[in-house]
């Protein structure tokens, strides 16, 4: 008996009951859209946010002070600060000295907003920004001339910085060299300082939003040791957090247990605060942990509902084995095996569910794409996210499509088997003289 | 003396055997059948001529005695077996046609082979030579709902040619057809047993049909009354082409 008869026969039966096959699909085609359409936005919305972070900027680690022996938010009184409980410049320059080459600091201070005079004797507008050597990696910004704010520019409070592409659209004329050049910038508090341009960077708009670059306010990036004595702070430096980008060929559980145990050790004598550290990873693996168990509790419904749907399946096969007692009989007359009566039924199950898999998987993916589009008109319309999230990809999840192709078939085989070997077991004298 | 394809000796069927309402259907039936030969099998509806032709068809085993189908012992073969001699032995025809419905005519003739493995070309092949013996061949697409009654027993005649069997088991093969179409029907059946040798058992309960055979066996109350060899057998009415031949 071969198996194209077996799916003519399936098909020209199914063909026979169009409306009856068609709501036995049903519980099969809810059960199976409903996981693809899940699973759609599940990788959807784990790529967007993927893509969004890595658009961030991606090997960043962040350590921070935190009150130790917390258990309870509610009951904790809290403690005051004193300036030896933050993380001090000192601590930060023996770690890099302890693992060198995998840490670069990249914290922020932004101290505020200036202004310069260009040669068209128009106002161009920055915001000026102390930073460490790891800030522009940090912010996903690549140097696109000359070089980096060094270590040597940070510890020697030089002069430096580095401006935008944008920035030199505005200031500088075409072909004009900017790296090398001094700009006399006028700080919000009037003072005017000089600043010798070392580098620039290409700024990404998708994380900071879209603007008229010929006026856009964007980044000059000084060393913060600079910018920590423009702002009037002369006290040595501390930090309740610092931000590191670390370098990605080291693997980044191991770097995490290198600023673990580095500053569990320097706080080992402080009985109020200890340090915690959080990377990048972690917030992925948080974010994945949620859309993970928010499509397996869908999951486990559309699983209900398969069996459902398969119980149905199982409801009109046993109909139709009875109706079809009489052709049983003929066929068992005419030499059918008990085998080839219940492959005949098998596959009619399997094509029944097939067919509402496909359905229900087309079903899905549409749903999907629906949603990303209202998804995408509702992040396109709200400037706030729409600084955040980047463009939203409608990425079905092929293992989803895989899997629910084979649940399908296996749906068809169990609830078929019943009534089919129900027909194969049939009597043929009885079968023949069925009305 | 020609090959014995039938060979029962003292077939007992019983029904619902150790209860109360025990019921024994045949008391010891006896028949050796013979290749080419066209019986009928006669007897009045509660003779039990239908548990017969059961266990005839291999559709049933008897409850005792020996059943040699073509030298095959019935009542040792498990179900599997018995599909096969079904299938490759015994040629059904019904009183109700029985095709398969929402299938061609072609596809009705090929299901046979189709269970015995035969190719797919092979099997179309087959059932379009067999739909032109019975003189079906412009109706070879057509499905049984779009058939009449004695078109349905010529592909049913076909059908049960399919795969060249031993026997032509036709059970009121007329029963369901008016006179004229029965005649039809009949003829076909005189043809294949003249022109193929074909062995035939027919089970009727009208005498009119048995008179056309070589051989009655009577059948009442689960026994066998009487079995007549007429010889040599009475002239039957032939079909247009048979006539041409004869008047050869």
């Amino acid at each position: 008996m071969n198996i194209f008869e077996n799916l003519r026969m399936a098909f020209s039966s199914i063909a026979a009951n169009k409306m009856r096959s068609l709501l036995t699909m049903l519980g099969i085609i809810i059960g199976i859209s409903a996981v693809i359409t899940i699973t759609t936005l599940g990788s959807t919305l784990r790529a967007t946010i993927k893509n969004t972070l890595n658009s961030l900027g991606s090997n960043l680690m962040a350590v921070y002070i935190q009150q130790k022996n917390v258990d309870n938010y509610y009951d904790t009184v809290e403690i005051e600060w004193t300036d030896n409980d933050f993380i001090s410049m000192e601590m930060i320059d023996g770690l890099l000295e302890k693992y060198p080459g995998e840490f670069q600091v990249a914290n922020e201070n932004p101290i505020g907003n200036a202004t310069i005079l260009n040669s068209k004797n128009k106002t161009v507008k920055m915001n000026i920004v102390g930073a460490y050597e790891g800030t522009l990696s940090f912010n996903a910004y690549k140097l696109i001339a000359g070089r980096n704010l060094s270590s040597g520019d940070i510890k020697g409070k030089k002069h430096t910085c580095i401006v935008s592409d944008i920035f030199v659209e505005q200031y500088f004329k075409e072909r004009e060299e900017p790296v090398g050049y001094n700009l006399n910038i006028s700080l919000e508090n009037g003072i005017i300082q000089n600043f010798t341009i070392v580098g620039v960077y290409k700024y990404n708009s998708l994380s900071n939003g879209m603007g008229d670059r010929s006026t856009m306010r964007t980044p000059v990036y000084i060393p913060d040791t600079v910018a920590d004595n423009l702002n009037g702070n002369y006290y040595p430096k501390t930090f309740y957090s610092v931000n590191f980008t670390y370098n990605a060929k080291y693997d980044a559980n191991l770097l995490k247990a290198h600023l673990t145990e580095y500053f569990d050790e320097q706080y080992k004598a402080n009985k109020n605060f200890g340090t915690e550290v959080i990377s990048m990873e972690d917030q992925l693996k948080t974010i994945d942990m949620v859309i993970n168990i928010v499509t397996l509790v869908i999951t486990v419904i559309a699983a209900i509902s398969l069996i459902v749907g398969g119980v149905g399946v199982m409801n009109i096969m046993l109909v139709s084995v009875t109706e079809r007692t009489r052709e049983i009989g003929i066929r068992k007359a005419l030499g059918a095996k008990r085998r080839s009566i219940k492959q005949q039924f098998v596959t009619e199950a399997v094509i029944i569910c097939l067919i509402g898999g496909v359905i229900g998987i087309i079903a899905g993916i549409l749903n999907g794409e629906l949603a990303g589009v209202i998804a995408g008109s509702i992040v396109s319309s709200s400037p706030e996210y729409g600084e955040i999230l980047g463009d939203i990809t409608v990425v079905p999840s092929v293992t989803a499509i895989v899997v629910s192709l084979v649940f399908s078939t296996l749906t068809g085989i169990f609830f078929g088997l019943y009534p089919a070997s129900k027909a194969a077991k049939m009597n043929p004298i009885d079968a023949l003289r069925y009305d | 003396m020609a090959r014995t394809i039938i060979q029962m000796s003292n077939i007992i069927k019983r029904y619902y055997i150790g209860m109360p309402n025990e019921l024994q259907i045949l008391n010891g039936i006896s028949i050796d059948i013979h290749e080419g030969e066209f019986v009928a099998i006669v007897g009045a509806s509660g003779s039990g001529k239908s548990t017969l032709m059961n266990i005839i068809g291999a559709l049933d085993k008897p409850t005792e005695g020996s059943y040699f189908l073509n030298g095959t012992d019935i009542n040792r073969l498990s179900d599997k077996e018995l599909s096969k001699i079904r299938n490759k032995e015994i040629g059904f025809v019904f009183q109700t046609f029985n095709l398969i419905p929402r299938t061609t005519a072609l596809k009705n003739v090929e299901l046979p082979m189709l269970y015995a493995g035969i190719s797919r070309r092979e099997r179309a092949k087959k059932a379009v030579k067999l739909l032109e013996m019975v003189d079906m061949q412009d109706r070879s697409t057509h499905k049984p709902n779009e058939l009449s009654g004695g078109q349905k027993q010529r592909v049913a005649i076909a059908r049960a040619m399919a795969n060249d069997p031993s026997i032509i088991l036709a059970d009121e093969p007329t029963g369901a057809l008016d006179s004229k179409t029965g005649r039809l029907v009949m003829d076909i059946f005189h043809r294949l047993h003249k022109q193929e040798g074909k062995t035939i058992v027919l089970i009727t309960h009208s005498p009119e049909l048995a008179e056309e055979t070589e051989r009655i066996i009577t059948i009442s109350d689960g026994s066998v009354i009487s079995d007549v060899v007429k010889n040599p057998p009475k002239p039957v009415s032939l079909s247009k082409d048979e006539r041409g031949t004869d008047a050869q």
